[in-house]
């Protein structure tokens, strides 16, 4: 075997995109803990540990910027780096709606609330489930696991529309402003954990261009 | 014998985007191999090898060495007939005209011109190391004089040596020598171009100009050239044949031919994979 160098880093890239994996998987779960709870603190505590994962995003940015310029990849090398590049960055957005989502826990700590809408609850546990296994598809390189999570999409979509419907019902009812405001506030949750969904469609689309070098549409 | 073609300014037209030229029927055959072998001797060098060379097209060679790269290559224009005991089997079919069979290695030659590794001029000035085959060829005076320019143009070496025709062809530098010896090849209208290693004794800046050269040759020329240097392979050729040593019966064969694009994003082939990564060896 040669270029036993190049193979250690595209490795230790591996690695370091599997551990910000790992970070956003558990942003994403904390994220949602605090807000079943409306629990503040928790909230805080996802919004600063986001600044991990950007710092990681940066480090492979960098890195992955270094071995094309000195290494000159092709063919599988340089399908995987670019492949780590845009899954990288879904991963950071996906980390940053875990923030969104943590902000506006924040909110609706602070106005008047019972218990979380089931159906937000179903769907946070949904886009947890969807990013947990979009994940074992990314450790194993599997573009037929990746499309399976993918087509798992259009049931948060459903579920997104039927909520957001509900909760619009809801405003024409309010008078009150703190009712408004937390049913926005809902809205945008429900929002952000769409988009999550959206971000593993576009990993599981990552995944396939990584393990078989064919750009999809999985939308 | 092919007539001498009109002047034509290098570089005057935008070759066509890589993957437009590499599309399913885009460009015909103009040299088709089918099952061709080859022998030095007792030694089998290359076993049946199968390849259709498209026409207007760069076709590169890539493989480790002794894999039978530069064998092939020197098959297209019977090169190898210089070497005694060694024969080639198999067809090679030139517009339809068997290459291995034909008694006419005049006219082969001038078909399928031959550009070599080293920067070659002949001792004597620009202008006569351009002239020598068309002379040879028993051309006129007038054909000949405007053959030297359109072949230097072809070469982009005009601009270069218009004011000094009459110097000795070795007081250029070893680029332009390079392109002085692809002038001389284009000089008598070949329709294929061979390559062997042509820019491996250049400097970078040389190494370019020869490769932005090979894209416009295209425009009347089809090219086949050998190269180690897979970046080389990448930038210039449309099409890319990957070679390999059998382990076990140590001739050249075939692994992989496909578009340029293709091989280096998507090989088939393990082996090509591990080659073109350089996991090879």
């Amino acid at each position: 075997m040669t270029r036993e160098a190049f193979t250690r880093e595209l490795e230790a890239l591996r690695e370091s995109l599997l551990r910000m994996a790992g970070l956003v998987e558990s942003q994403i779960d904390d994220a949602l803990t605090a807000l079943r709870q409306f629990d503040r603190a928790g909230a805080d505590l996802v919004r600063m540990n986001d600044q991990a994962i950007n710092e990681l995003f940066r480090q492979l940015r960098e890195e992955i910027f270094q071995v094309i310029a000195t290494q000159q990849p092709v063919a599988r090398d340089l399908r995987t780096l670019m492949g780590v590049q845009y899954i990288a960055i879904e991963l950071e957005r996906m980390g940053d709606y875990a923030v969104r989502i943590a902000r506006r826990t924040s909110t609706l700590a602070g106005l008047p609330h019972g218990q979380l809408r089931p159906e937000l609850s179903l769907m946070g546990e949904l886009a947890s489930q969807q990013v947990r296994d979009i994940l074992d598809a990314l450790i194993e390189e599997n573009g037929a696991r990746a499309r399976e999570v993918a087509a798992k999409d259009d049931e948060v979509d459903r579920l997104y529309n039927r909520l957001f419907d509900s909760l619009v019902d809801d405003m024409s009812g309010e008078k009150d402003a703190e009712d408004a405001l937390r049913t926005v506030t809902l809205i945008n949750v429900a929002h952000n954990l769409e988009r999550i969904g959206d971000r593993v469609v576009n990993v599981a689309e990552d995944i396939i261009f990584l393990s078989t070098g064919f750009v999809v549409e999985l939308d | 014998m092919e007539q001498p073609r009109q002047g034509r300014a290098a570089g005057g037209t935008e070759a066509a985007p890589v993957v437009l030229r590499t599309l399913p029927g885009a460009s015909p055959t103009k040299v088709s191999l089918e099952q061709v072998s080859f022998w030095y001797g007792k030694f089998k060098a290359l076993n049946e090898v199968t390849l259709e060379v498209p026409e207007k097209r760069v076709t590169a060679l890539i493989g480790p060495s002794g894999c039978g790269k530069s064998t092939l290559l020197r098959t297209l224009n019977r090169m190898y007939d210089l070497v005694p005991g060694s024969r080639a089997e198999g067809r090679i079919m030139l517009d339809g005209e068997d290459v291995i069979a034909t008694r006419n290695l005049m006219e082969l030659r001038q078909r399928v011109g031959m550009v070599f590794q080293r920067p070659i001029s002949f001792p004597m000035s620009i202008r006569d190391n351009v002239a020598f085959a068309p002379k040879l060829l028993g051309w006129k005076k007038k054909d000949i004089e405007d053959t030297i320019e359109r072949s230097l143009r072809d070469a982009a070496l005009w601009e270069e040596v218009k004011d000094r025709l009459h110097q000795p062809g070795a007081s250029l530098s070893g680029g332009q020598q390079q392109r002085l010896a692809i002038a001389r090849c284009v000089a008598v209208n070949p329709q294929v171009i061979l390559m062997d290693e042509p820019a491996s004794a250049l400097d970078p800046i040389a190494t370019l100009k020869i490769e932005d050269l090979m894209g416009r040759l295209t425009e009347n020329y089809t090219i086949v050239i050998v190269t180690h240097n897979m970046q080389q392979a990448g930038r210039v050729a449309d099409y890319t044949a990957f070679m390999l040593m059998h382990p076990e019966h140590r001739y050249g064969e075939l692994v992989e031919f496909a578009p340029t694009v293709e091989l280096f994003q998507r090989p088939k082939d393990k082996r090509t994979e591990d080659y073109i990564t350089g996991r090879f060896g």
